[in-house]
This record gives C-alpha cells, sequence and structure tokens, in this order.
C-alpha cells in the first residue's frame, strides 16, 4: 500500500461507518487515479494530499451530520434508538415503572441539590462576599458561646487595622408607623448599625443614597434607607427621598431607597423594612451590654487564618483595657456566608447524604432490572453474537438502553423536583436562611438530566458486559439447566447491595424520625394548646402613666372577650428568642454561692410579665406562688427557674430570699421550670422573671390569651377591642402558641419528612428488585419445582423453598450493612435531639420492618409456585 | 401530478448532481469517469467526497443506480428514468432563466 493510499485510507474514517462501507473503495480509488497523474512531482502531491484532506472534512461531518441518514438508514445509533424505543414500548409495565421509580429518586435528588445549591453554595449578593465576616465572642466566665459584642468591643475592632479594613456593628429590632387617616399603626422591622455598613457591603441604593460617614453618632441629623419592600409599602413614590417619616416617636429623613434584591439582616431574624444609623457612638456605651453584631470585611482575599489572627490581637487589646467580668474572652471571624447557614447545615448535609444513599439504590435496582431484561433476551444476544455482532456493539445496545431511560428519568425528575421544591418551601421554617431564592433553576434541570443519564449508564454497565459474554455455545449449554446462572448470580449480588444500602438509609430515616418524635414529645415548659398571642407597642404614648392605663384597659377588654379564661402579658415570648434583656444576678445570701465572683453573679435571660402570665401560659410552678394580680406595695417580686433555684438554694426554699438584678432588690416569690426561649428540647440560660413595675409601660409587650375556644377564632375580635381602646396602637404577630412551636419544629419536620422519604423509597425500590428476582427465579426453576411437587412437596413447602432464597440475601445485605448503619449513625450524632445513634430500639424496629416487607415481597413473588401444575409441566417437558 | 410534485422538490439540483445526471445521460460512468467527463466539458470538476457523497444520496432518492459491472473495484452508475426526466426538467429551468436574463439584458443576446 503506497503512503497515499494510507493517508486517503485514514480520511475516510471522518465518514461514517455506512459511507465508508458503501463508497469508501471507489473514493479511494478516484483520489489514487488523481494522484497517479501526479506522482512524480511531490509538491503536487502534497497539494493533492491537502484538498483530499480539506475535502474529507467537509464532506465526512457533513454527512455525519446529517439527521435523515444518521437516522433512517446508516448509523448503529439511530438503529439502536429505535430498536431501543421500540422494545421499550412493548413492555409498557417495565418503562413505567422504571421511569416512575427514577422519576422519584431524581426528583428527590432536584430537590435536595437545589436547596444545598442555593442556601449552601450560591455566593451572597454582596461585593466580593468571600471577605465579609462576622464576628462573635466567647465568653466563658459567664457561659456566653457565639454571642453578640458591646460598643466599645466593636469600636477596638474598627480601629484594628492590618487584614481588617473596616468593620460596623448592628443590631435588630421593631419600629411602629404610627396610625393615618388611611390605615392603622403597624410594626416594622429595623437595622440599627455604623453609617459604613453599606459601604462595607459594598451596596448602593437604587433611589437616593446609602448613609453617609458622618451620619449616626450622638445627636446626629438621622437618616433613614426603605427597603424595596418598605418602599412600595409607602406608596413608591420617588419623590418620597428627603421626605420625613415618623417610626414611633422618632421622626427620621428618607436617604435612599435599596435595591429589591437587597436584603441584609441579623442572622435568622425578618429581613428589616428599614435601616438606620446608630445614635450614640459605639464607644461611649457600657461595655458589658453585649447587644451588638459585627461584620467586618478584610482585605480582598485575605486568608482565614489571616482574618482570625487580626481578630485575635483586637481582642486582646480589648482584653488588656477590659473589666476583669470579660477575662478568657475571645473574639472569633465567621465568613458571611457560613455564619447564616450554619444552621441548617447539618440537616442540609444529612438530607445529601440520604439523597446520595437514595441514588445508589436507585442505581443498583435498575441495573439489576436491566440485568433481568437482558437474561431474559440472552438467546437473542447469543444469536446476533454467532451471526456476527461483535461485542461492542451489543454492550453498545444495552447501554443505550440506559442511558435513554436516565434521560427520559432526568427530564420526569427535573419536572418532579420543580414541585418538590415548592412543597419544600412550604414545609420549611419561615426563617429558612434565602427561603425566597430557592427555587429551580435552569442549570440545575441541566445537572438532573446528566445525572439521569450518568446513571443510566452506570446502571447498565453490569449487564451490558455481562451481555458481552453471551456467546450461542454458553447459553446451548446452559440452557440445559434452564437459563443461565451467572446473571442469576449477579442479580443476587446487587440485591444484597441494595438491601445493606436500604439498611443504612433506613437507620438513619429511623433515628431522625425517632428524634423528631422526641421533639414533638418535648415538654417546652408551657401548654401551647388555646393560647394566643399578639404583640403591640406602647411607644406612642408621651408618657407612663397612659401606657400603663392602656395596658390595664387592654388586658380588661380581652379579658371580657367571650371564651377567653386568662390574659396576661410579657416582654419575651418562649421560642422566640425575644429575651431584650439579658443582665446579671445576685443572691446575697444564698447558700449555694462560691465566693468566686463569675460563678456567683450568673447571666439570666430577664423576662417581665404581668400578672396571671404563669397561669395564662400553663408554666409549672415547683414552690411558692405566682405573681397575684394585686401589686404589693414597696417590694419587687421575682420567680426564678429550678436551675437558679438548685445552684443558690441546693437544700433550702429560695421562697423569701432576696435577689439583685439591675442593682435592685428583689424578693423570690417562687420557683416555676423554664418556658424555654430558644429550643424546644432544652433549656437555655438561666431564666429571671420580674413582675411588671408602673414606670416601664413603654415598650414592647406580648399579650397572651388562654381561651377555651379555637384561639384562631379570636384573632379578628381582640384586634377589634384594641382599636376601639387606641386607633395609634399598631397590633401584630398575631399568632397561636401553637403555630410558634410548630414553627420552631419545622426545621426538624423537613428534616424528618425528607429522610423519611427517602428511606421509604428505597425500601420499596429494594422491595421490587427482591419481588422481581424472586418471581424470575420461580419462573426459571418452575421445572425443579414441578419435580419436587410430584414428589409430594406441598406449595407450602415450596413456598418456604423460595423465600428462603431471598431470606438469605436480606441478611447477608443486613450484614453487611451493619458497618454502615454505625457510621451513617455517627454523622448524624450532631443532628439527633436525645436520641444516641446507636439507639437498639430504632435500629431493632428499622431492621424487623425492613424484614417484614421485604419477606411480603418474596412471599407474594413466591405465590407464583401455586399456578405451576406439575403433571402438565412434566408431560410437555418443560 | 404527484410525480411531477415530487420531482419539484428535488429542483433546483446541486451543480454536482446536475453535472452527474448530465455525464450518465451519455452513457454509463463510474465516480472518476463523471469528474473526467466534466474536466472535458470544460467545467469545474467537483471534489471527490462531494461527488461520491452526492453518488450515494441520488442512488437514495432513486435518480441514478448502481450497475453491476465486470469490474470489481469501482462502481458503475447508469441514470434512472426519473434522473432523466429530472435532469430535463433542471435543463428547462436553466434556460428559462436564461432566456429570461437575456430579455432582462444580463447576457448578450445570441446571433442567430
Amino acid at each position: 500500500m503506497s503512503a497515499s493510499e494510507r493517508w486517503y485510507r485514514f480520511l475516510l474514517r471522518l465518514y461514517p461507518p455506512d459511507f465508508r462501507d458503501e463508497m469508501g473503495g471507489a473514493l479511494v480509488d478516484a483520489y489514487l487515479e488523481r494522484s497517479r497523474q501526479a506522482s512524480k512531482n511531490r509538491v503536487r502531491l502534497a497539494i493533492l494530499w491537502c484538498a483530499a484532506l480539506r475535502d474529507s472534512l467537509f464532506n465526512g461531518i457533513g454527512e455525519r451530520l446529517r439527521p435523515a441518514v444518521a437516522w433512517r438508514r446508516t448509523g448503529d445509533w439511530g438503529r439502536d434508538m429505535e430498536r431501543v424505543s421500540r422494545r421499550l414500548l412493548q413492555r409498557p409495565l417495565f418503562l413505567v415503572s422504571v421511569l416512575g421509580t427514577l422519576t422519584v429518586g431524581l426528583g428527590a435528588f432536584a430537590v435536595v441539590y437545589t436547596a444545598v445549591d442555593n442556601i449552601l453554595i450560591e455566593p451572597l449578593p454582596y461585593r466580593n462576599p468571600g471577605d465579609l465576616y462576622k464576628v462573635w465572642t466567647d465568653i466563658p466566665n459567664i457561659d456566653v458561646h457565639g454571642g453578640p459584642l458591646s460598643g466599645p468591643q466593636v469600636a477596638e475592632i474598627q480601629k484594628a487595622g492590618g487584614v481588617i479594613e473596616d468593620a460596623a456593628g448592628f443590631q435588630c429590632g421593631t419600629g411602629a408607623i404610627p396610625a393615618s387617616d388611611q390605615r392603622d399603626a403597624y410594626h416594622i422591622n429595623m437595622m440599627a448599625s455604623s453609617a459604613n455598613l453599606f459601604d462595607i457591603l459594598g451596596a448602593r441604593a437604587a433611589l437616593g443614597r446609602t448613609f453617609r460617614p458622618e451620619e449616626g453618632g450622638q445627636g446626629r441629623p438621622t437618616a433613614l434607607v426603605l427597603s424595596d419592600a418598605m418602599w412600595k409599602r409607602l406608596g413608591a413614590n420617588p419623590e418620597i427621598i428627603g421626605a420625613p417619616l415618623r417610626i414611633g416617636p422618632d421622626t427620621y429623613i428618607v436617604a435612599g431607597v435599596m435595591p429589591p434584591d437587597f436584603a441584609f439582616s441579623c442572622g435568622a431574624a425578618p429581613v428589616p423594612d428599614v435601616y438606620v444609623p446608630f445614635w450614640a457612638d459605639l464607644a461611649q456605651q457600657v461595655p458589658t451590654n453585649y447587644n451588638l453584631q459585627t461584620l467586618i470585611r478584610v482585605r480582598k482575599g485575605a486568608s482565614e487564618d489571616a482574618v482570625r489572627h487580626g481578630v485575635d490581637a483586637a481582642a486582646r487589646r480589648l482584653i488588656e483595657n477590659a473589666p476583669a467580668k470579660t477575662r478568657g474572652l475571645s473574639l472569633y471571624p465567621v465568613g458571611v456566608q457560613a455564619d447564616l447557614v450554619k444552621e441548617v447545615r447539618p440537616a442540609l448535609l444529612a438530607m445529601s447524604f440520604a439523597v446520595v444513599f437514595l441514588l445508589l439504590v436507585l442505581t443498583v435496582n435498575l441495573a439489576s432490572l436491566l440485568l433481568a431484561r437482558a437474561a431474559e433476551r440472552e438467546r437473542e444476544f447469543a444469536v446476533s453474537r454467532a451471526l456476527g455482532a461483535s461485542g461492542p456493539r451489543v454492550v453498545r445496545a444495552i447501554w443505550f438502553e440506559g442511558g435513554l431511560l436516565g434521560l427520559m428519568g432526568g427530564l420526569a425528575g427535573a419536572l418532579a423536583g420543580h414541585w418538590g421544591i415548592r412543597l419544600l418551601v412550604a414545609l420549611g421554617p419561615a426563617d429558612l436562611p434565602r427561603r425566597e431564592n430557592i427555587a429551580l433553576d435552569y442549570s440545575v434541570a441541566v445537572v438532573e438530566v446528566a445525572a439521569g443519564v450518568l446513571l443510566g449508564l452506570a446502571a447498565a454497565a453490569l449487564p451490558a458486559l455481562w451481555t458481552a459474554r453471551v456467546s450461542l455455545a454458553s447459553l446451548m449449554s446452559a440452557s440445559a439447566v434452564r437459563g443461565s446462572a451467572s446473571s442469576g448470580r449477579m442479580r443476587r449480588a446487587l440485591i444484597v447491595v441494595q438491601v445493606a444500602l436500604s439498611l443504612v438509609l433506613l437507620a438513619a430515616g429511623g433515628l431522625v424520625v425517632r428524634s423528631f418524635e422526641r421533639l414533638v414529645a418535648a415538654d417546652p415548659g408551657f401548654r401551647p394548646d388555646g393560647v394566643l398571642t399578639l404583640r403591640l407597642s406602647t411607644v406612642v404614648f408621651t408618657n407612663d402613666a397612659e401606657a400603663a392605663s392602656f395596658l390595664d384597659r387592654t388586658e380588661a377588654a380581652l379579658r371580657a372577650l367571650p371564651g377567653v379564661i386568662n390574659v396576661s402579658a410579657t416582654t419575651s415570648l418562649p421560642l422566640s428568642a425575644t429575651a431584650n434583656s439579658v443582665d446579671i444576678v445576685k443572691f446575697p445570701d444564698a447558700p449555694g454561692n462560691t465566693g468566686v465572683e463569675d460563678e456567683d453573679e450568673p447571666l439570666v435571660d430577664g423576662i417581665t410579665v404581668r400578672p396571671g402570665y404563669v397561669e395564662t401560659m400553663g408554666m409549672r410552678l415547683l414552690a411558692g406562688r405566682s405573681f397575684d394580680p394585686a401589686r404589693p406595695a414597696l417590694v419587687r417580686e421575682a420567680i426564678i427557674d429550678r436551675h437558679l433555684a438548685q445552684r443558690f438554694f441546693p437544700n433550702s426554699s429560695p421562697v423569701g430570699a432576696t435577689v439583685l438584678w439591675k442593682r435592685q432588690p428583689h424578693t423570690i416569690v417562687g420557683v416555676a421550670e423554664q418556658a424555654r426561649l430558644y429550643d424546644l428540647h432544652k433549656d437555655g440560660r438561666f431564666q429571671f422573671f420580674v413582675r411588671a413595675e408602673p414606670g416601664r409601660s413603654r415598650g414592647y409587650w406580648f399579650f397572651v390569651l388562654r381561651t377555651s375556644r379555637d384561639p384562631q377564632a379570636l384573632i379578628s375580635e381582640a384586634r377589634d377591642v384594641i382599636r376601639q381602646i387606641e386607633r395609634r396602637v399598631p397590633v401584630s404577630q398575631m399568632l397561636t402558641m401553637s403555630e410558634i412551636v410548630a414553627e420552631a419544629r419545622s426545621r426538624e419536620r423537613i428534616s424528618a419528612v425528607l429522610i423519611a422519604g427517602l428511606a421509604l423509597g428505597a425500601l420499596l425500590l429494594v422491595s421490587m428488585g427482591l419481588f422481581g428476582m424472586i418471581s424470575g427465579s420461580v419462573t426459571r426453576r418452575r421445572g425443579e419445582l414441578a419435580v419436587r411437587m410430584a414428589l409430594g412437596a406441598t406449595h407450602g413447602r415450596v413456598i418456604r423453598l423460595v423465600v428462603g432464597e431471598g431470606a438469605r440475601l436480606l441478611i447477608y445485605g443486613a450484614l453487611m450493612g451493619v458497618p454502615g448503619v454505625y457510621v451513617a449513625g455517627e454523622a448524624l450524632r450532631g443532628f439527633l435531639v436525645g436520641a444516641p445513634p446507636d439507639d437498639a430500639a430504632t435500629l431493632g424496629g428499622v431492621a424487623i420492618g425492613m424484614a417484614v416487607v421485604t419477606l411480603l415481597a418474596c412471599y407474594l413473588a413466591a405465590r407464583r409456585v401455586t399456578a405451576i401444575d406439575p403433571g402438565r409441566l412434566l408431560r410437555e417437558g418443560g | 401530478m404527484d410525480r411531477d410534485r415530487r420531482m419539484e422538490t428535488l429542483l433546483p439540483l446541486r451543480p454536482v448532481e446536475f453535472q452527474i445526471l448530465l455525464s450518465l445521460a451519455g452513457g454509463e460512468r463510474h465516480g472518476y469517469g463523471i469528474i473526467q467527463d466534466a474536466k472535458g466539458r470544460g467545467e469545474t470538476a467537483p471534489d471527490i467526497g462531494t461527488l461520491y457523497r452526492a453518488l450515494a444520496r441520488m442512488v437514495d432518492q432513486g435518480l441514478i443506480a448502481a450497475v453491476d459491472a465486470d469490474d470489481e473495484r469501482r462502481n458503475y452508475y447508469r441514470i434512472t428514468d426519473v434522473g432523466l426526466r429530472v435532469a430535463k426538467a433542471e435543463a428547462r429551468r436553466l434556460d428559462a432563466l436564461t432566456r429570461a436574463a437575456r430579455l432582462g439584458g444580463l447576457l448578450k443576446k445570441e446571433a442567430k
């Protein structure tokens, strides 16, 4: 063969194979003929070679791209496609069941992937969000972990320099827009911050401007920036810039409006409606008043270590100049994104693992289904191999089937995920970070389809390889014993793997569900049913007497509503994390004092309540009494929680003892269990209830009403009553206590629902797999079983024999799964409420449940033996 | 009628297709022979790849047919009835265009 011919033959590869077969020889001959005329001239030959290359590139690729040809006449791909789809349509039941499981599994994948992608991975909409950190403090002496900072601490960080470019303090609160002629007063969410907050975030106003550096600080003119939502609520008037806006007793000048996508809030707090600068110098604030969150921007691209060192340096300076109380204080930075998602991160990671497991189960399941189908068709494969089809060609057909199923499943799964995400957001807690952003987008759909195809290809790998080994000879020799043993062995191995994977998933699901059950059963320290809460503010009143009178009249009017049993009010509603007074208490004469200042002056959540609070909330009083309706003269009363009583009065009754709070003596009248402020399932900081005193009536109050009716039904009546008393007072957050409890559980509920759903999906898959395998085995062994029955075995015996085959696989799978269960349990440890990850009852229950369901699947499949008619079968020589 | 309409969907022919039909109208040829024919008529010869793709396509369309030849290495083709009709239709189409171009002054009037 001449060099020219080799070159032309090589170029032929650019053409599709069928064209090559048909025309290749003639094409090469034509080229050769042409080059023969130029064979003496090397330059001309080279030109011809180049022309041939150009020609082949153009025409070869052009021919490959001709769709009609590729589809109809040529390509193995087109032929495969046609054959595979025809075969799938012939077995609609198989198609539907495979697509159904793929849809569910990949749909779950899409939901979790979207949640993880949107919450954990997608960058925040700030300038270089990677360079933004929040700073938190640990003060071990007074049991503060990850707490906010005080004004002077933030001021120190602002001066720190080095890697820290700038710092801002901020805090979130509530304000009230006063009533106008058109509408009642209402509450808004506010953020007060250092004037440089927006510069640190790199955020610009959509209208007007953000704060100027000189704004903020004592006695400065008070500017205000509106959120887009608030601006629209106020009428979306662009002329609003420069106009005054009253919030509570204060008047601000609107400086700017933020764009719609801007949202920055204090962690889980609702997104602020307005932003105002601080009124006071940070450095001048009380150094022990830890009430500010801190945001810093560090030098571009600075490493986390460098940031930590910078913050450490600032902390050391603070300790040098700080009071003894803050000894052992430390500061640490957390990236804003990590900070935002720290609460949901474990749950999302747990779910990701669960989904990966489900996908594995799904892959193995699909593999065993495809293998079963391949086994049914082994005769066809063997014949086509014998007729000259190459191994790769047969393998490719199977792979094609897997990929096609995966593709369809991926598309269906993306659709299912679209709806699933709506469900997730609906089920999810209101403070799920960035929930407004969670939606399935184009890129997730692409990932989804790719995942489906990959899964299909992976699942088809095993059956494809198995099929490649089939030959007519092996089939002939195997047909004597009905069906080949190798596919059966492989299927059994796949079942064992599925059982092991599902067991891990089920165990994890069982633990999470049990943990959620414990949370539901947890006693929060009060009886939530039948309690309605509402929030109102009395800051519109200019003096305290008016406010106090309003509170008294409101309480009386609410009490007069039909069905209301008791009414009271508090400054801190349980499970709303609204303890607005964190302070120290001292028990001067208590026996439990140690003489160490840090231990004898614990930090408590100070909760101001009106009389009747203990009864209305259904708290448990352990000793003494609650606050009487009639206020005793000259005495301030307090109720302490069980933990304080145990610490300071281990062997005596605290009732009657004196306690110092905010430097004023209070008399302890009772001891109560905590009404939990933060977590449903565990007590928080010490709780210290003080009776509402005159002189502190202006502010925000939560009224609580215990009723014999449905508390929901009271909402409008209660609102009307208050409006009649005073239109200027805004009422908000009218929620039943049961709703608040449910909201506190929603994060765990969503995890429990999702993980349990995934685990049940896996159980279903494994049952289907076993059912398919056992029924296939009955078909294959029907000759043998017929002989057994003919020789006198009863149906029951034969069924036991067949079910035993499945049971053995179950046991192998379970044994294989045990280490996985252990690992999964350890991984979930931090995530579980109260349940140890090796909770024997839960794991045992899961194992038994799985055994029952899967054995039932085996039994149902095995019942097919009753359809065997031994006489007929043996006569016909089956 | 139906046949005419099918024929119309094939028109206009690509230059290479017309060249093939033209050559085969004069008798059976193999691929390279068609190229030499085109050169002999003074036309630009088509690329070899283009030619063979067109041949394969036209066999599919039924315009030409492969001929069993003694020479095993070469594929000979002949024109079919349909192919002949299509070639004539194309020639008529081109003729009409040429006449129109002349009337429009784009081409010089041919001296009779």
